[in-house]
């Protein structure tokens, strides 16, 4: 293990390892991923792999409508296939208001360039050929939204930014953070010390932890873990349910075929506050997801479940991440608190913190000030990000 | 024609023309064919000649039956239009249509939604899943230390895998030495049912065993449809172990079968596996198969073996050489070679660093290629419930953590039989006697008395485990038992 490090990032998931990967692309040397399981084991191995630009504020729509273009070259860019599609998100309305709300944010997405429309039964019917049309009103559609495998884009940011010289040590936690004079002097680690003047924190759930190392209240940042469970079903045909489909009225549930298999990824809103440990799956969460799944797709009562298991979302007071420098301490970032988002930002937000870190600013189109770390201590919230389950 | 060829008329110890129920007819791919109630889908097509019961999806592979007791999806079929269902588990009925798949389902446009019920709702002091020796042996002794007993199994008939082993056990005589499997079964099956506060439910799969509470909860999906939520003080999880799998080139062909699902073919269906087998793996379980194999009327021409010795005990390997089966110790599979099933496997001696030996190589003209190369304990429910799993390679692979008494360190989860470590029925039925014992003092339904019974039954596992074939086992329970 190396004793040096130019940067150290704490949590080997897709933020971290986007990061770590944009740092060596910009030829930062001496990278140090730290990730106290194995990567990817935390919570984007556990997400439901959908990608979306569809969100209901300007800063929101503006960073994803940026990070769908880098998803539709990541595979070139990593040289690894991760399975992008561009299958689109279709929410449906259950009643004129909500077809109303619907109408507002297409307005506010196509303001800024995302071309979502609103869409009649029918022609969700053709996107979606099971679909229960009946209780539906319209669609709200947005061809550019899509889905990628968790798996392809962890090991392909990881095969490349090891490429580029990024050590990435897995079950290896930090069990420390020096800091001398509101200056990061290194990481203490289960296996040794690393020296750095650079930390980020990008343990998303875990994130508090990492903060209460570098001295910071655990609450400086209020991420709160909450289970969100899956399950999946055995792979049917292609090309049925490829769009994640979703009546937020019905209390957010969704179903989505997984992009490699084929299987049937079934989500609801039925969520749990708990502690780190808990991703113990349940059955009052089965029952309920089922119950919607099926109304939304009845042919889905015939196809059998082979999987369940559980996440967090890691959510945040207003469920926008926090991002960017921590001015407490020199050479503290965060990227962490997605709230059930961190997949699909995962490309244009390493991008801009690795950025931020070597010059100091980002051509991303991140708003810094509506992701500041610091926000949540000043009172301030910002309008709750549009957040499914 | 192909249907009086496969079924077995004739058999010197079981007879099947009393046992199958009423003649009925089912429909594979719309052509009509003879099956008797109370049998599988796959044994009612197996019978009429049809092996090949679907296609992998990627590279349109054909598939046959492989473990033939539910643990594997080697024979997912489309079942009256339901994609993907067990045909190795699920009973014929008449008029059944059922279907080979080729390609991942498509879903039907437009379906009405399920009304969604409640689940039916099932109480008990101690649930056991699995009603096998283990499992069976449980649930008697839990019933009479006084506990409400539910007893469910996926399979349609109690007896797990001894409903076919026709052969004599050996051991004491409490442990039923000189009674051959199936009666076995037969005995411990009445024993249960004779008991009232035992309820069964059979082609019942449990799909989830959960803490709720302070209870436990092992939700059942009976018959592919009935939800059931079956709650207990504790469980007994015994459900048995898995046929493994030896990679060599076509070993997905159909014709290779585990060494349990022709038994399950031919000693509970009464239906020939084939015509001429070749078996893997001289262990006890290769060994029996071979002398089942010849009392059905099937040639089998060798056992290979990759083990310089025979594994399996010295007289069931002298009865099969006198039989005239040669056993080629040293040996391995190289290949299964055909078109859409077995037709040939080709074998070649292997040296001390198991390479086979150019030169050396056999052919043998056969349709079935038999595995018996060892099972791996089924702990999928105990590993979902959060159990602590060990590697353990003597007991078969993936084993839990337990005590003397088989409780696993989840308190009023038990375990028993292979499931907790791969050995015999014999000390399966030892071990759900404990288990069923250990339970129902737990919860509080048996007095102090019944410590005796286990501390009698533990003295058993040991005496039986004391002989040369025990030391392995032996080893392998010293890594996984904690007081």
């Amino acid at each position: 293990m190396k004793s040096r490090a130019e940067v150290v990032i704490i949590g080997g998931g897709v933020i971290g390892l986007s990061i770590a990967y944009h740092l060596g692309k910009l030829g930062v040397e001496d990278v140090v991923v730290l990730e106290k399981n194995y990567i990817g084991s935390g919570s984007t191995f556990r997400c439901a792999s959908g990608i979306r630009a569809q969100f209901t504020d300007e800063a929101n729509i503006k960073l994803q409508k940026y990070n769908i273009e880098r998803w539709k070259r990541l595979s070139d860019e990593l040289e690894h296939d991760i399975n992008f599609k561009q299958s689109g998100y279709l929410f449906l309305a259950t009643s004129e208001e909500e077809v109303e709300v619907f109408k507002k944010n297409i307005k506010l997405q196509n303001k800024f360039g995302v071309p979502t429309r609103l869409i009649s039964m029918d022609e969700a019917k053709e996107i979606v050929p099971p679909l229960n049309t009946e209780p539906f009103l319209a669609g709200a559609w947005n061809p550019e939204d899509g889905k990628a495998s968790p798996f392809h884009v962890v090991y392909g940011f990881a095969k490349k930014a090891k490429e580029f010289g990024v050590e990435i040590y897995e079950y290896t936690p930090a069990v420390d953070i020096i800091v001398e004079n509101c200056e990061i002097k290194g990481v203490k680690t289960e296996r040794g010390m690393i020296k750095t003047e650079t930390v980020v924190n990008a343990a998303n759930a875990w994130a508090p932890v990492v903060n209460e190392m570098a001295g910071l209240k655990r609450d400086f940042v209020p991420i709160k873990p909450y289970k969100h469970q899956l399950v999946k079903t055995e792979p049917i045909a292609e090309g049925q349910i490829e769009p994640l489909t979703c009546p937020p009225a019905w209390n957010d549930s969704y179903v989505i075929q997984d992009g490699e298999d084929g299987g049937v990824i079934c989500g609801t809103g039925l969520e749990k506050l708990t502690h780190l440990d808990d991703v113990q799956p349940t059955y009052d969460f089965i029952r309920e997801v089922l119950k919607w799944a099926t109304k939304i797709i009845p042919a889905l009562k015939y196809v059998h479940v082979v999987r369940q298991w559980a996440g967090f979302y890691a959510k945040t007071p207003d469920k926008n991440p926090a991002i960017g420098k921590i001015n407490y301490i020199d050479g503290f970032y965060i990227a962490a608190g997605f709230s059930g988002h961190g997949f699909m930002m995962a490309p244009g937000v390493g991008e801009a913190i690795a950025e931020l870190i070597v010059k100091g600013k980002s051509k991303v189109p991140l708003d810094w000030d509506w992701y500041d770390p610091h926000r949540f201590e000043r009172g301030e919230l910002r309008s709750a990000a549009f957040q499914i389950g | 024609m192909l249907v009086k060829l496969m079924r077995l008329t004739e058999h010197p110890i079981l007879n099947f023309q009393e046992k199958r129920g009423r003649k009925i007819t089912i429909y594979f791919e719309g052509q009509p064919i003879e099956a008797y109630e109370g049998e599988t889908i796959v044994m009612a097509l197996h019978a009429a000649g049809i092996r090949v019961l679907g296609y992998s999806v990627h590279k349109h592979r054909p598939r046959g039956l492989f473990c033939a007791i539910g643990k594997c999806a080697s024979c997912l079929m489309t079942v009256n239009g339901i994609p993907n269902v067990r045909t190795c588990i699920t009973l014929v009925e008449d008029g059944m249509k059922i279907e080979r798949q080729k390609d991942k389902p498509k879903l039907p446009p437009t379906v009405k939604p399920p009304k969604f019920k409640e689940a039916k709702k099932v109480s008990g002091d101690i649930v056991i899943i699995g009603g096998g020796p283990a499992g069976l042996m449980a649930a008697i002794n839990a019933a009479d230390a006084g506990a409400k007993v539910i007893l469910l199994d996926e399979n349609p008939m109690l007896g797990g895998q001894l409903v076919k082993q026709t052969h004599k056990f050996f051991g004491k005589r409490e442990q039923f030495a000189g009674v051959r499997g199936v009666k076995i079964a037969e005995i411990l099956e009445e024993e249960v049912r004779k008991r009232e506060n035992i309820e069964i439910f059979l082609e019942t799969s449990a799909i989830m065993l959960l803490q709720d509470g302070d209870e436990k909860l092992v939700v059942g999906v009976r018959k592919n449809k009935e939800l059931i939520e079956f709650r207990g003080k504790a469980v007994i999880v015994a459900t048995g172990a898995m046929e493994k799998m030896i990679p060599f080139e076509g070993n997905d062909l159909p014709g290779v079968y585990g060494a349990g699902a022709i038994q399950t073919l031919m000693n509970t269906y009464g239906v020939k596996p084939g015509d001429r087998v070749l078996i893997v793996g001289a262990g006890n379980v290769g060994l029996i198969l071979a002398y089942q194999l010849i009392q059905a009327g099937v040639d089998v021409k060798a056992i290979v073996e990759a083990m310089p010795k025979i594994g399996g005990y010295f007289v069931h390997a002298a009865k099969i050489r006198r039989l005239g089966v040669p056993i080629l110790t040293r040996h391995t599979i190289l290949r299964a070679e055909g078109k859409e099933k077995v037709e040939r496997a080709v074998v070649a001696q292997i040296d001390e660093k198991w390479r086979s030996i150019p030169g050396t190589e056999k052919v043998f003209d056969v349709d079935v290629i038999a595995l018996a190369v060892g099972l791996r304990p089924s702990i999928e429910l105990l590993h979902q419930v959060g159990c602590q799993i060990k590697y353990v390679p003597e007991l078969g692979g993936h084993v839990v953590i337990r005590d003397s008494r088989m409780e696993t360190t989840i308190k009023g989860i038990f375990v028993a039989g292979d499931s907790a470590g791969i050995e015999e029925a014999t000390t399966a039925m030892l071990e759900g006697k404990i288990a069923g014992i250990a339970a129902a003092l737990e919860i509080g339904t048996a007095s102090s008395e019944w410590f005796k019974e286990i501390e009698k039954a533990q003295k058993e596992l040991d005496e039986f485990r004391a002989g040369p074939f025990g030391r392995k086992v032996l080893e392998g329970i010293k890594k996984v038992v904690v007081e």
